[in-house]
């Protein structure tokens, strides 16, 4: 991919690989720009530990330093502590260095404002507009942002996980658990915690160094390694992270991974013990949600897909949790952020309390499969593919939020919409079995494919 | 032309100066940086900064530049420009970058260049580095190429270990100097009440704090130094030394608590290290006073002249394996410590001539003829000043000149006065310089010459 192709600049923030796209002097103009759109103040900005993040962490210092920003650098931590540390520290803002699941080639900012939540989608164009329009408030010398350290982020991140969760019942229990950091910022941290809850820690790819020894997603194909070790130390449970600790996937004592979907179920399951409540998440997130609210006397409301999404409509419903299928897990008693520590305190404490194993709890819910897929489409093309889905399942039930959400009798659903970073449509499909999953999607590919070719 | 000529930022030679948060900014140090990574190439950068406040600001910017080319950055943090290029010189790194705007206000900063030799771009390197600038296509390294940035807090030391090397510490010990200094809270307030105590001297220090902003504006000139020479008469000190903000310039104030002007500075290094028998001759430039032919003739030893900017002093130093070199602002180069202009150095220096003659510095400073010389400028759009220096050459004629130098603007040269016009590096101004035996000669022959280059413009 060449490096002009490789750029996205768009409301999730600014990504690009390193020595093609990605430059400091790209990185300088954004830091510029969200100095300028938040007029001053204290940005806290943390890294995953990428070998670029450094080359970055510079640029954008000296970007917010001149527009008179100063800048608390919370150093090489899980995004979401970095979140927690913009409340902390009652900052007017925080960026993070990080591509999340994305190579290590890649890197990005993403910018959140004083409530540690993302950007959404129109302060994101305020921000976007203060970029092209070019027009930064540069301070001068005397006006200038001071920077300073804070070592202390990850301790008081964990503090608060660790103070929200039973741990006197995951250490009755006392499980062994193994945990994938992928070389990424969640190693040590996870590893604190977790022997911090009285469980017997094995962790593997645990030196933070950014260079990552399988693909950072955690879905099941990237966690061979995690399911191996799991069997060889007769671990209870594995967990496997993304770079930047806003992921997390969950591998089973029988070492099958067992899918990131499970991550949301089994934390929700937990979380909706709050209840009743309202849990949210968002419309490509499987319907084991449904299950648990329902066990609990629960609602579920679906927002757009998307971190920001759901944490606003979860401040707005006063939701007692919520996240996202692809693993991550929102625990609103800590912070509106997707958050590893948070989930895996979550599912220890569900095991220990139900006394359940990872399999048994899995198979407590109505046996699912989900497929996700993709069909190239260039983005001026995505509202005709839309419209011939929407032509094509005419008479069904529908969601049209986004894209279009289709269900299906025995439960099964089909979302297909635009992808907000690459030219292509998502289509996510749900069913009882693998094969009706795959006819749904396959079938809703073949239109897609038809209406743009 | 409707370009606005009051925009302060000059990319010349000496470097790239600009006021932050107007023409400094982020974006141009990053440029900047990594133009010179690309023109070095992938390995050790050494990057210092003195103190002002915008240092911090752009010392990242320079970081992420260099890094992004591939660089192996090393951050020397605080320290005198003298203290990198020893740095530079003395190990494989490629370059270095010195944060600092020298005596300029603290509203400015500025990129100074070095090669591995640790001495200024000359001119064709410097327009190769503008040229790779300005194409802006620069070296990017791959992700899995780039280098994290080092520290090395110890360079500043090393370098007070150089100098102190070529001074024979027990001698000026016994001399029991006590010396006064103002370091203008600038690069050298870590090192320089330090250098002197190894040196035996009792010290009396002032703005010696790095974290406060300059006290004055951090050029030595007399006008700057009042506080110093209230505290030499207060303290009874033998001398006060005065420093710029990043350790090139060094301004002397006598034990009678008089500025002599940082024109001196030169003459009394040049007594120490000629009559000590160090050989070669004297490297000075263009505007730079008489009185150092008088000191070098005093030695038989020869003046070479060379235009103004700090890497023609380096350069010629090396070429003519001079003795010492150096020019009238108050930066000397110790050619056996470094080809950098050094103000530690040349405390110490002068600071060993006091011990080894046993005078006082009043009574050295009298043994050097006096001269007046008077520094005017004349504000001058960029666009304009070599314009307006091709028009002055063309109308000159005086009676009392004997020789007409036009290697770095334009010097008549009289037996007993000169008078030398030339266009800043730094700031977008012309300078006339004039030095004659009597005050009113030298300032009736600087008026004229303000007078003349104000009718061009």
């Amino acid at each position: 991919m060449s490096g002009i192709q490789s750029l996205k600049i768009g409301v999730s923030g600014v990504r690009g690989i390193v020595g093609q796209s990605l430059t400091p002097q790209l990185v300088v103009g954004f830091a510029e720009a969200f100095g300028t759109y938040l007029d001053g103040g204290v940005v806290v900005i943390g890294r995953d530990p990428r070998p670029s993040g450094e080359m970055i962490r510079d640029a954008l210092i000296g970007g917010l330093l001149s527009t008179g920003c100063s800048v608390i650098d919370v150093g090489v931590c899980p995004t979401p502590t970095m979140q927690h540390a913009v409340v902390d520290l009652g900052a007017d803002g925080g960026i993070g260095i990080t591509a999340s699941h994305h190579p290590a080639g890649w890197n990005a900012l993403k910018f959140c404002r004083e409530d540690g939540v993302f950007l959404n989608e129109h302060q994101a164009e305020e921000l976007l507009s203060v970029y092209h329009q070019g027009a930064f408030v540069l301070r001068g010398s005397d006006e200038l942002g001071r920077v300073g350290r804070d070592e202390g982020a990850i301790n008081r991140h964990l503090t608060k996980v660790l103070m929200s969760v039973d741990r006197e019942a995951i250490a009755a229990l006392a499980p062994r658990v193994v945990v994938d950091s992928v070389n990424g910022a969640g190693a040590d941290c996870a590893e604190g915690l977790l022997q911090k809850m009285g469980c017997d820690v094995v962790a593997i790819n645990d030196v933070p160094t950014g260079h990552f020894p399988r693909d950072p997603e955690p879905i099941p194909e990237n966690l061979g390694q995690l399911c191996a070790a799991v069997l060889q130390y007769g671990a209870d449970i594995g967990f496997g992270q993304d770079a930047d600790g806003d992921r997390l996937s969950v591998v089973s004592a029988e070492g099958v991974a067992i899918g990131e979907e499970f991550t949301l179920a089994f934390a929700a399951d937990v979380m909706a013990e709050r209840g009743p409540g309202t849990l949210v998440t968002n419309l490509s997130t499987s319907r084991m949600i449904d299950e648990v609210a329902e066990r609990h006397g629960c609602t579920v409301m679906r927002s757009r897909v998307g971190e920001v999404n759901v944490a606003e409509t979860m401040m707005a419903e006063g939701a007692i949790g919520g996240g996202e299928g692809n693993g991550g897990v929102i625990d609103p008693k800590l912070h509106h952020c997707r958050d590893n520590l948070a989930a895996m305190a979550l599912i220890l404490q569900g095991m220990a309390r139900r006394r359940v194993s990872v399999a048994e709890w899995a198979a407590s819910f109505r046996p699912s499969a989900i497929i996700k897929d993709r069909v190239p489409c260039r983005a001026g093309h995505t509202q005709r593919a839309v419209l011939a889905l929407q032509r094509h399942y005419e008479g069904r039930e529908m969601d049209r939020t986004e894209g279009v959400k289709v269900f299906f009798e025995d439960g099964a659903w089909l979302h297909a919409r635009p992808s907000n970073t690459e030219p292509i449509i998502r289509v996510i499909a749900e069913a009882d079995d693998s094969p009706t999953a795959r006819e749904l999607c396959d079938e809703a590919m073949r239109v897609v494919a038809e209406a743009v070719a | 032309m409707s370009t606005d000529v009051s925009r302060p930022l000059k990319i010349t030679i000496a470097g790239v100066r600009g006021v932050v948060g107007e023409t400094l900014t982020p974006d141009l140090l990053v440029n900047f940086s990594q133009a010179f990574g690309t023109w070095t190439g992938a390995g050790r950068v050494l990057v210092s900064r003195d103190t002002r406040p915008s240092g911090v600001m752009v010392a990242p910017c320079v970081c992420s530049g260099l890094t992004a080319a591939g660089c192996e950055v090393v951050d020397l943090g605080v320290c005198p420009t003298a203290a990198l290029q020893l740095a530079v010189r003395s190990s494989d790194a490629v370059g270095g970058i010195a944060i600092t705007a020298g005596h300029n206000d603290a509203s400015w900063n500025a990129l100074k260049f070095f090669r591995e030799d640790g001495i200024y771009l000359n001119p064709k390197q410097a327009e190769e580095l503008l040229n790779v600038y300005h194409q802006k296509e620069f070296a990017k390294a791959r992700w899995d190429e780039l280098r994290p940035v080092g520290r090395d807090d110890d360079a500043g030391r090393r370098h007070l270990e150089a100098v102190l090397a070529q001074l024979d510490v027990e001698a000026i010990g016994a001399a029991g100097l006590k010396i006064a200094v103002d370091c203008a809270n600038g690069a050298c307030s870590e090192f320089t009440p330090a250098f002197l105590e190894r040196l035996g001297c009792e010290v009396v220090a002032i703005n010696d704090d790095p974290e406060l902003p300059f006290p004055h504006e951090p050029r030595p000139t007399p006008p700057n130094l009042s506080q110093l020479r209230a505290l030499v008469r207060a303290a009874g000190a033998d001398a006060g030394f005065a420093h710029d903000a990043d350790g090139d310039r060094l301004g002397v104030v006598t034990e009678e608590g008089e500025a002599p002007g940082e024109e001196y500075t030169l003459c009394l290094g040049a007594e120490m290290v000629l009559g000590r028998g160090d050989p070669g001759p004297v490297v000075t430039n263009l505007s730079t006073t008489m009185a150092v032919d008088d000191v070098a003739r005093k030695y038989g030893r020869e003046v070479i002249r060379t235009g103004i900017g700090q890497v023609f002093i380096a350069e010629s130093a090396v070429n003519y394996a001079a003795a010492i070199a150096g020019e009238g602002s108050g930066g000397i180069v110790f050619p056996k410590i470094n080809y950098a202009h050094d103000s530690i150095a040349a405390l110490g220096h002068i600071v060993a001539l006091m011990a080894e003659r046993g005078q006082p510095l009043s009574a050295l400073i009298a043994d050097i003829p006096r001269y007046t010389i008077v520094k005017r400028e004349v504000v001058c759009p960029p666009q304009r000043a070599y314009s307006v220096l091709e028009e002055l050459r063309r109308g000159l004629e005086a009676p009392w000149a004997d020789e007409i130098n036009l290697d770095d603007g334009v010097k008549l040269i009289g037996e007993d006065r000169w008078v030398h016009i030339r266009v800043s590096l730094t700031e977008p101004r012309i300078r006339v310089i004039a030095e004659a035996d009597a005050r009113g000669l030298a300032m009736d022959l600087a008026d004229e010459y303000v007078r003349r280059t104000e009718r061009l413009l």
